[in-house]
């Protein structure tokens, strides 16, 4: 290894140095001696970022064993070492010094979102299915109380001797007796009552003030207080520890055997697909419990009506309105880039101010906006453009289609306006001039040289643009929520829909029950069919091939 | 050893200088017809498609009675009420909102753009294994569809708080890392593009100088390819500034939210929504953007251009 | 020399990773444990927010519980509510619709109250709507509904029928002085079974069965019966005359008849005060029939629920029953939501002083609460644009009827 660095200097300059060739020509020198001094703060800082990030990750597993999440626990420490290993390695982890930051929050926050949403694809996860069969169990027994019809309220005060709590009720009549969950209601003798006759206090029992109910109120509204001993009479239960009232349940759990039973004995089982029914599945419980389900939803995707029906149209309808959403908004973006992209245009910077403005707007509103614009008797369109004609924009199914990719193109040219501005400056001004002296039109000189150059570095973005038309929920919701019907199926789905907002209107019920698991698992085969095409896609524009 | 002597580290023209040597010719009507004036026609008419829409928004913004689309007399009113309102209502702190949007939009912006830019010079420079499907991956990752996303995240971040408090449910910083794992992705590859129009001859040339990797990286090519990384800037900011759906979830203490989340407040009452003041909002919204747009517009066109690189 | 080196650099690293954590620690050790300090987390929207500030206060100096308001967007709150209560880390209170109550009980995410005698204090409706299966779930605040709002210059009388509204409408058009004879907001792309709901119970029509107790049957859809039929016959003649119009959306229609453009337009309390603030002279009146029977308008309860999950039940309750369920708070609730309160004896405050508040609470006494049955949500999509295609003019009203009714029939059962 060349070096001219004396062994007394610090191991950075020593290194820095080492990477550094011998040259005698004096601006080197001042430029090697510049990368030296900012080596140093370069170190430095590597230092102090790493030192930072390992005492973050530090702190963090502290915190994970104190929770005892030992997976989160044993993924940090393996990062954390996976990093450290990196930044300080050799140049042949160069790529990993570069690369890490952005990855890691790639895997913490999208790659979970992925993982997830292909977990609840395998689940009955929804509305009616979306905690545990703990919960479930809870809610049920919850909702089975039923309050006494006509019975009193009972002024109630939670009382506690050796760590178990009583109510001390006093009943209408004024009548004063104790009880907790294992010894039903006893008078009472001698209770100090309140200013309003309400007993509070009883020897050899602490009355609990607010603070101390407040501090317990899980385990007070968990009593039930046995009116008698029969059960048939039912329990005493308070959920504001000042007033309890007689319930009795008309469903009772059996832990053993995992049963409800209701008053009239027919019984509830759980059934296996998440929920308790009885023996012949025609009443069920609500709520239910979230299950793994196999690949049940992926079936219901292949085999519900509502998708096989209308799918080859809505399928091919997608496929034209992100083509054409891509191809035009790309085509006057780059229009509008060229337009603008001339040196001695004034107002130039205004111009492009103004043309981006539809980017800067709440998309919510613009499409309300637009809705509003189009309306077909009311509209500014029709009546000051059409001079009245009542032009139904966006209730004829072709026209409905048009306004759609029309409102899309609005929305969307922004973006490539603002990509094409910035990857024109990639060009070399000389290819113009050379252009310009071999006598090549403008448009030649646009077609033949400038547009592939740009491609080269557009065409990933084009894709991806595609992909994001692909499932443009958002522009089909507002305008026209996929309307206008098909009249032929009987299903709601229309002429704009999208696979994404049939899928919606499927998993979701129109804005009603939400099944996530079959949304979740239809999102996954739309996700499969529009990552194929895509990866078709790069292979064919050889995006992915090296530009140098 | 090559024999390099020039050091392209600043060799830059900037494209102001150009105008001069075109202002230079005297004024002729066909010329300008010709060169610029066509520019202009279209320019005209593609701001009035542009902002027509929004000249509703403006209207129903300056009458406080109106609705947004209730009418075709625009500006038939024209009264500040609404944009009073905006900054007297303590309940809906605009004023406030206005500022988190701001630091959150500028802390993400500039961290994606980094982080960014850090993937695009490795994909770009470096021949690692995995290295084409990890461009691919980059890209796939982003069209998985989103409709999950809400709740996955809901329940990523609220375990987060339990360790972190500080990056959990609520917080500012946690929404930033949430919008930072889209970091990478299809802004990596615009940059991609434009790096790898930098020619590798500046890399070695610097090397043989013996600057590091890090230093080829923030001292020369960062500064090469400042007209995407103001694009890149921008598309961030904006898509943050405008971004509804994750800060609703993670945000709800009204002084902490940002301008998305807080002027839906204003409209998404049943029936009785405050349209005029959520289009007041909007408009003021939208200025940000449109500063940050003329202060990166020399970057993102002018300060350097790759022709004078070679 | 590189091993060295990197082994520096690891030491440095190392050495600023544990004074870091050192100080880290000697942080987080000096913050005082916050547990054991109770908080009431409510979420309301951003409108009824300050109604509930000072009664927080109040609370907060009576009992030391904090109640802690977030803003939450109106209409996606019932889905995080519904996702976010299993996990633990929901509300303990709710600001909702009642309509949104059957979703939440089959989510198990909601948990009954127990209003005791109070409950007679409230409109009997209100509590109707806030029952499921038996369970009184909410604490009703406030009550909605619509009715006829009439111009009174343009009509100086009440029409009782709706072909009276037709006629008179009418005439006022051919007089010159009004544009459109009757106004209720539509959409061109989605019916509007909320508004025009008064105009097909009058013809003897509705959704679902009611119950003795008035709750909904959800395995009876009655909407394809033969008065719906009839319904369904009216509205193609209506849409025909132009007497409906699917262009005239909700914004259009409001700011119309705001310009006195009309003399009747069918709407809610929401739209009073635009009126107002544009000068014109109205009058509420009862909603007009169509048919034989009396025209009942849907009635939305809003409501505070309880989360199923909530670990301050008692201060909850204690919070919901005593605090909220007072006059001081439903007057204030109404102030900033124009809504009636559901408490019998504000609503009589503020019906004493306000003819607007009384006028919309009489046409309420007729209304139905709107369904909060889960089946409901299979029914809106297919009646809305049943509803819009007969307008338009589109197809055999039985025939479109009937087949939006098969569709609804197929949904529920899933």
């Amino acid at each position: 290894m060349a070096t001219s660095a004396s062994p007394q200097k610090s191991p950075v300059d020593r290194e820095l140095a080492g990477r550094s060739v011998m040259t005698t020509d004096p601006h080197q020198l001042r430029a090697a001696a510049g990368f030296r001094r900012s080596g140093l703060v370069a170190v430095i800082s590597k230092i102090l970022l790493l030192g930072l990030f390992d005492a973050f990750s530090l702190s963090l597993i502290f915190a994970m064993a104190g929770l005892h999440l030992w997976v989160p626990l044993i993924a940090t420490i393996v990062i954390t070492l996976l990093i450290n290993w990196i930044y300080l390695g050799k140049s042949k982890r160069l790529p990993g010094k570069y690369l890490t930051p952005g990855v890691v929050f790639l895997l913490v926050f999208q790659i979970f979102v992925v993982f997830f949403s292909g977990y609840i694809a395998f689940t009955n996860y929804g509305d009616g299915h979306n905690s545990t069969k703990a919960d479930a169990i809870g809610a049920i027994t919850v909702a089975a109380q039923k309050r006494v019809p006509d019975s009193p309220t009972y002024a109630v005060a939670i009382l506690q001797k050796d760590g178990k709590f009583f109510f001390l009720v006093t009943d209408p009549a004024g009548k004063v007796s104790v009880g907790s969950s294992t010894d039903p209601l006893t008078a009472a003798s001698n209770p100090q009552r309140d200013g309003t006759g309400q007993a509070n206090g009883l020897a050899g029992y602490d009355t609990l003030t607010l603070d101390q109910v407040l501090a317990a109120q899980e385990a007070i509204t968990a009593i039930a207080v046995p009116l008698t001993a029969n059960p048939a009479d039912g329990t005493l239960r308070t959920d504001d520890a000042s007033s309890a009232y007689l319930y009795t349940s008309d469903l009772s759990y059996d832990r053993r055997a995992d049963t409800f039973t209701n008053g009239s004995g027919v019984v509830y089982r759980d059934d296996g697909k998440g929920e308790f029914a009885t023996a012949d599945g025609t009443k069920k419980l609500s709520p239910g419990w979230k299950i793994d389900v196999g690949f049940e939803n992926f079936a219901k995707a292949f085999t519900n009506p509502q998708l096989s029906g209308p799918l080859l149209r809505v399928a091919i309808w997608t496929f034209v309105f992100a083509l054409a959403s891509v191809a035009l908004t790309f085509a006057l973006g780059l229009f509008l880039a060229l337009v603008l992209n001339h040196p001695t245009l004034r107002g130039k910077k205004i111009y492009r101010v103004l043309v981006v403005l539809p980017y800067a707007f709440p998309v919510y509103l613009s499409g309300l906006v637009w809705a509003g614009l189009l309306n077909p008797q009311f509209g500014f369109v029709n009546q000051v453009l059409f001079g009245g004609a009542q032009i139904p924009w966006l209730t004829a199914p072709l026209l409905a289609q048009f306004s759609v990719i029309l409102v899309n193109v609005w929305l969307g040219y922004p973006y490539m306006f603002l990509v094409c501005t910035g990857a024109l400056q990639s060009l070399p001004e000389e290819l113009n001039e050379a252009a310009r002296v071999d006598g090549a039109s403008p448009w030649r000189a646009l077609r033949s040289i400038k547009l592939p150059l740009l491609l080269v570095s557009i065409a990933p973005l084009l894709i991806a643009s595609f992909a994001f038309n692909f499932n443009n929920f958002n522009v089909i919701y507002m305008l026209t929520r996929g309307w206008p019907r098909f009249s032929d199926t009987t299903f709601d789905i229309g002429s704009t829909d999208l696979l994404i907002t049939m899928v919606y209107k499927v998993a979701f019920g129109s804005g009603g029950a939400r099944d996530y698991g079959l949304a979740s698992a239809l999102s996954i085969v739309i996700f499969l069919l529009i990552a194929t095409i895509s990866v078709i896609a790069f292979r064919r524009t050889k995006a992915l091939e090296d530009i140098n | 050893m090559t024999t390099h002597t020039e050091i392209p580290i600043v060799p830059i023209v900037p494209d102001a200088d150009r105008p001069r040597h075109y202002a230079k010719r005297p004024f002729r009507l066909s010329r300008w017809v010709r060169d610029a004036g066509w520019r202009h026609l279209i320019a005209i008419i593609a701001v009035i498609f542009a902002v027509f829409p929004l000249l509703y928004v403006v209207s129903a913004s300056l009458n406080p009675a109106g609705s947004l689309v209730g009418s075709n007399q625009l500006f038939a009113t024209i009264n500040f009420a609404n944009y009073f309102a905006l900054f007297t209502n303590p309940e809906q702190p605009y004023a406030l909102w206005f500022v988190n949007s701001l630091v959150i939009s500028l802390i993400t912006s500039l961290a994606t753009v980094f982080l960014g830019a850090m993937a695009a010079y490795a994909f770009s420079r470096m021949r690692f294994l995995g290295r084409r499907i990890g461009l691919l991956a980059l890209i796939l990752i982003q069209m998985f569809p989103q409709f999950l996303a809400v709740v996955a995240l809901f329940l990523l971040l609220s375990a987060i708080g339990e360790v972190v408090p500080a990056l959990g449910l609520g917080t500012q910083l946690g929404l930033i890392f949430v919008y930072l794992g889209g970091a990478l992705g299809v802004n990596t590859y615009l940059m991609y593009g434009f790096f790898s129009t930098v020619p590798i001859s500046i890399d070695e040339a610097a090397k043989i100088d013996g600057a590091s990797h890090a230093q080829i990286f923030f001292g020369i090519i960062l500064r090469l390819v400042a007209p995407i990384l103001a694009v890149v800037g921008l598309l961030s900011f904006i898509a943050t500034t405008g971004e509804y759906v994750l800060a609703s979830i993670m945000l709800t203490d009204p002084t902490r939210q940002t301008l998305a989340v807080g002027l839906y407040s204003f409209v998404s009452q049943a029936f009785s929504n405050n349209w005029s003041i959520f289009a007041a909002g909007a408009v003021l919204a939208a200025i940000p953007v449109m500063i940050v747009f003329l202060l990166l517009q020399k970057y993102i066109v002018g300060g350097l251009t790759a022709g004078s690189v070679k | 020399m590189k091993v060295t080196r990197t082994a520096r650099i690891a030491t440095a690293t190392l050495l600023v990773a544990g004074l870091t954590s050192a100080a880290l620690t000697g942080c987080s050790g000096a913050t005082p444990g916050t547990t054991g300090s109770s908080t009431l987390t409510l979420w309301t929207d951003a409108l009824r927010a300050p109604a509930l500030k000072s009664v927080s206060a109040q609370f907060k100096k009576d009992t030391g519980v904090t109640i802690k308001l977030v803003i939450k967007d109106f209409a996606t709150v019932d889905k995080d509510f519904i996702s976010q209560v299993p996990t633990g880390k929901g509300p303990d209170i709710i600001v909702s619709p009642h309509d949104k109550l059957g979703a939440y009980v089959q989510n198990g995410v909601v948990a009954p109250i127990q209003l005791g005698d109070s409950a007679s204090k409230y409109a009997k409706v209100a509590i109707q709507a806030v029952t499921y299966n038996g369970n009184v779930y909410g604490l009703p605040y406030s009550i909605e509904n619509i009715a006829m709002v009439r111009n009174t210059a343009l009509a100086p009388t009440a029409a009782k029928t709706f072909d009276d509204v037709i006629a008179s409408g009418k005439a006022a058009v051919a007089s010159g002085t009004a544009k459109y004879p009757f106004l209720l907001g539509l959409d061109p792309k989605q019916g509007d079974p909320y508004h025009l709901y008064p105009l097909q119970t009058s013809f003897g029509s509705s959704v679902f069965a009611q119950k003795s107790d008035g709750s909904y049957d959800g395995s009876k859809l009655t909407l394809g019966d033969p008065a719906g039929v009839k319904f369904a016959t009216a509205l193609k003649t209506w849409g025909a005359e132009g007497i409906l119009n699917p262009n005239i959306t909700a914004d259009i229609a409001a700011t119309s008849f705001a310009k006195g453009e009309s003399p009747y337009f069918i709407s809610g309390p929401w739209n009073i005060g635009a009126i107002k603030k544009a000068g014109v002279k109205y009058a509420i009146d009862p909603l007009p029939t169509a048919g034989p029977d009396a025209a009942k308008p849907f009635l939305g309860v809003n409501a505070f629920f309880l989360s199923a999950k909530s670990k301050n039940k008692v201060a909850a309750t204690k919070f919901l029953v005593n605090y909220l369920g007072t006059d001081a708070v439903q007057e204030k609730l109404y102030e900033v939501g124009d809504r009636a309160p559901a408490l019998t004896s504000a609503f009589n405050t503020i019906a004493a002083t306000n003819s607007d508040v009384q006028a919309f609470g009489k046409v309420g006494l007729n209304g139905v609460p709107m369904p909060s049955i889960p089946q409901m949500a299979s029914v809106w999509a297919d009646w809305g644009s049943a509803e819009l295609a007969l307008i338009k003019g589109e197809g055999d009203p039985a025939t479109v009827w009937n087949a939006a009714v098969v569709n609804v029939q197929a949904k529920i059962k899933g």
